[in-house]
C-alpha cells in the first residue's frame, strides 16, 4: 500500500520515466512475440531506411533494427538488474555484518571498499574482460565486483546508527538474537536506502556494459545496444551516408532514455522516502 | 600533519601493491598457457611449437622458474621502469604508453579544468539567484547532462557536428602529413581535432560539478556570516567571491582530483569514438589483437595516475581545511 502512495507522489517526469521502464520491461520479456522479424537473421534489403515494413530500418546485413532494439532491451535489463540485485544483496550482507559486528570484520570489509573505490573501474573491467573472455556472466561478475561497495558503505553506517538506538539496546537485553534483530528491526529501516542505491547501480551497469561492448569486449553472441552501436560506428561508410539516422540514433536514444528514466525514478524515490523519514 | 600525510601515503602504497599483485596473477589465473593460444590457428595464423621450442621460450620469458622468483623478478622489472615488450607493436610498452599518454592527458586535463570552472561559476550563480529564471532553466539541464555518459554524448556530437556539417574533423589528433607554417598553425590544428573529444568529456563532467557547487553554495549562503556580510552592506560580488566561494569551493577541489578516474574512463571510450590517438585507442587496439602485456601496462599506468591523484586530494583537503583529521 505504502509503495503505491509513494509512486503517486512522484513528479510528472518521474511517473513518465517509471512508465517507460515498465514498458521496456514488458518489451524485454515479450520481445519474441512483439517483433515480426527475427533479431539475428536478415529480413530485408541491407541498410533500408525506416519504412512501414521496417519501422526503424535495417542494418548492413538486412536485419530489422526494431527487433534488435527489442532484444537489446532484454539484454540491457538482464545485465542491469542482475548486477544490481547481486551487488545490492552482497553489499547489504557485508554492510550489515560490518556495521553490526564491528572490530576486525569491519576493518577488513572497509579496507576492501577503500581499494575498490580507489581503483579506476573501466580500465580494470577492460583488463578482466580481455583476460577472462567476454560473456554476459563475466561482465555481470566484473560489474558486481565494482558495485557492491556503495550499498555496503551506506548500509554499514545505517546499521551503526540504528544499533545505538534505545530500542535495539533494549531488545538485546531481552536476549534477542542477531537474526531476530535483523528481521524485525534492521531490515525495515535498511530496505528503502537499499532500494535507492541498487536502482542507481542498475543504470551504471547498463552504461558500463554498453561501454565494454563498444570497445569490442561485449558478449559477441548476444546483441546488446552497445554492440549495435559498435557495429554501426565501425561500418566504413557510416559518416558519409544517411545510415546513421536510424542505425546509430535508435540504440543511442533507447539507451539515453533508459538511463535518464532510471535516474529520474531514483531521484523521485529518494525525495519521497526522505520526506517520510 | 606530516604524520597524517605519511599514513595516507602508506595506505595508498598498500592499495597500489595490491593492484600490482593482481596484475601479476591475472594472466597466470587464465585457463591454458600462452602456447595453447599461439599454437591454435585463431586469427588465421597457424603456428605450432614443438616441445623443445616451448621449453626454450619458457626459459626465455622466465616462466620455468618458481612462482615466487617470477614474482620478485616482476617487481625488479617494474622498479627499472620495464613494463614489458609489446608483441604486436614490436616496441617497449612504456614508450608506447608515453607516446599516447600526452593526448589523453591533454583532453582530460583541459576538460576537467573547463568543467570545474564553468560548473563552479554556474552553480554559484544558480545558488545565489536561487529559484530565479536562470536557476530554474539551468538546474534541469544540468541534471540531464550529469546523467548522460561521455561516450554517448561523444557519438551524438560526432554525428551532429562532425559528420553532418563537417565543422570538425572526424578522427585523429592532428592532420596526417600536415605541414605547418608556424607552431601556432600546428597548435590550432591540434586544438581543432581535440575540440569535440574535450567537449564531450567537459559536458559529461559539467553537470556533476554544477550540482556540487550549487549545493555547496546553498549551504554556505544559509550561514550566519553571510547574513553579517550582507548586513554590513558589502557588494554582492565581494560577498560571493570573498565569503561564499572561499568556503564553498572545498568539496569542489577534492572532487576535481577524485573524478580523474571517471574522466580517464570516459576518455578511453571517447577516444575510440573519435579515433583519437590516446591511451584509450591504444588499449582498444591492444584488446583487439590480444596484446596482453600492453593492456596490463596501460592499466598499471592509469591506476597509478588515479591513485596518485586520490592521494593528492586527501592531502590537499587536509591542508585547506584544518578541521578535517
Amino acid at each position: 500500500m505504502s509503495k503505491i502512495v509513494a509512486i503517486k507522489r512522484f513528479t510528472l517526469v518521474g511517473k513518465l520515466s517509471l512508465f517507460f521502464i515498465v514498458l521496456l520491461l514488458f518489451i524485454g520479456i515479450f520481445a519474441p512475440c512483439l517483433s515480426s522479424y527475427t533479431h539475428n537473421t536478415p529480413s530485408g534489403e541491407s541498410l533500408e531506411a525506416p519504412s512501414r515494413d521496417h519501422l526503424l530500418g535495417t542494418d548492413d546485413l538486412g536485419i530489422d533494427l526494431l527487433s534488435q532494439i527489442f532484444y537489446g532491451a532484454r539484454l540491457s535489463l538482464i545485465i542491469g538488474f542482475s548486477t544490481s540485485i547481486l551487488a545490492g544483496l552482497g553489499g547489504a550482507i557485508l554492510g550489515v555484518l560490518s556495521g553490526y559486528y564491528g572490530g576486525l570484520t569491519d576493518k577488513i570489509i572497509m579496507r576492501l571498499t577503500d581499494i575498490m573505490i580507489a581503483l579506476p573501474d573501466l580500465p580494470m573491467m577492460i583488463l578482466l574482460g580481455a583476460f577472462f573472455g567476454p560473456s554476459i556472466k563475466n561482465i555481470v561478475l566484473v560489474l558486481v565486483l565494482f558495485s557492491w561497495t556503495g550499498p555496503a558503505r551506506i548500509i554499514r553506517s545505517k546499521v551503526i546508527s540504528i544499533k545505538k538506538e534505545a530500542y535495539i539496546v533494549m531488545a538485546k537485553s531481552y536476549d534477542a538474537s542477531f537474526y531476530h534483530l535483523l528481521k524485525t528491526h534492521f531490515l525495515p529501516e535498511i530496505m528503502p536506502i537499499l532500494a535507492i542505491t541498487t536502482i542507481k547501480i542498475t543504470s551504471r551497469a547498463i552504461v558500463a556494459e554498453a561501454g565494454l561492448s563498444f570497445l569490442g569486449l561485449g558478449d559477441p553472441t548476444s546483441k546488446s545496444w552497445g554492440l549495435i552501436l559498435n557495429h554501426a560506428i565501425n561500418f566504413k561508410g557510416i559518416y558519409f551516408t544517411e545510415y546513421w539516422k536510424w542505425w546509430v540514433i535508435a540504440p543511442l536514444f533507447s539507451m539515453m532514455m533508459l538511463i535518464l528514466s532510471i535516474s529520474y525514478v531514483s531521484r523521485d524515490l529518494e525525495k519521497v522516502l526522505n520526506e517520510k523519514l | 600533519m606530516m604524520f597524517d600525510c605519511f599514513k595516507k601515503f602508506f595506505e595508498y602504497s598498500i592499495i597500489f601493491f595490491f593492484i600490482l599483485t593482481l596484475n601479476f596473477f591475472i594472466p597466470r589465473l587464465m585457463p591454458g598457457d600462452p602456447f595453447t593460444f599461439l599454437s591454435s590457428d585463431e586469427g588465421g595464423v597457424h603456428q605450432s611449437y614443438s616441445e623443445e621450442q616451448i621449453e626454450m621460450y619458457k626459459a626465455y620469458y622466465g616462466m620455468d622458474k618458481p612462482l615466487q622468483v617470477q614474482y620478485s623478478d616482476y617487481f625488479k622489472n617494474l622498479i627499472r621502469g620495464n613494463l614489458g615488450y609489446s608483441i604486436y607493436y614490436n616496441d617497449n610498452v612504456l614508450r608506447l604508453i608515453l607516446r599516447s599518454a600526452k593526448w589523453t592527458l591533454g583532453i582530460t586535463l583541459i576538460s576537467l579544468l573547463i568543467s570545474t570552472i564553468m560548473g563552479t561559476i554556474l552553480g554559484s550563480l544558480s545558488a545565489w539567484y536561487r529559484n530565479s529564471i536562470v536557476d530554474r532553466g539551468l538546474y534541469p539541464v544540468m541534471i540531464l547532462l550529469s546523467e548522460i555518459p561521455a561516450f554517448l554524448m561523444a557519438i551524438l556530437l560526432l554525428f551532429t557536428l562532425a559528420a553532418k556539417s563537417s565543422l570538425f574533423p572526424l578522427s585523429g589528433g592532428i592532420t596526417v602529413f600536415g605541414e605547418y607554417e608556424t607552431w601556432f598553425d600546428k597548435l590550432l590544428d591540434v586544438l581543432h581535432h581535440g575540440f569535440l573529444p574535450s567537449l564531450s568529456l567537459t559536458l559529461s563532467q559539467l553537470g556533476g560539478f554544477y550540482l556540487l557547487a550549487r549545493n555547496s553554495m546553498i549551504t554556505v549562503i544559509s550561514k550566519d556570516y553571510m547574513r553579517t556580510a550582507l548586513a554590513k552592506g558589502l557588494s554582492s560580488k565581494r560577498i560571493i567571491l570573498r565569503h561564499g566561494l572561499r568556503n564553498s569551493i572545498l568539496p569542489i577541489i577534492t572532487r576535481v582530483f577524485m573524478s580523474l578516474g571517471s574522466v580517464l574512463g570516459g576518455a578511453i571510450l571517447v577516444e575510440n569514438v573519435f579515433n583519437y590517438p590516446g591511451l584509450g585507442r591504444l588499449m582498444r587496439e591492444a584488446v583487439t589483437v590480444r596484446d596482453y602485456v600492453l593492456i596490463q601496462g596501460i592499466f598499471l599506468v592509469v591506476a597509478f595516475l588515479v591513485l596518485a591523484m586520490n592521494l593528492l586530494a586527501d592531502v590537499l583537503y587536509k591542508k585547506i581545511d584544518p578541521r578535517v583529521g
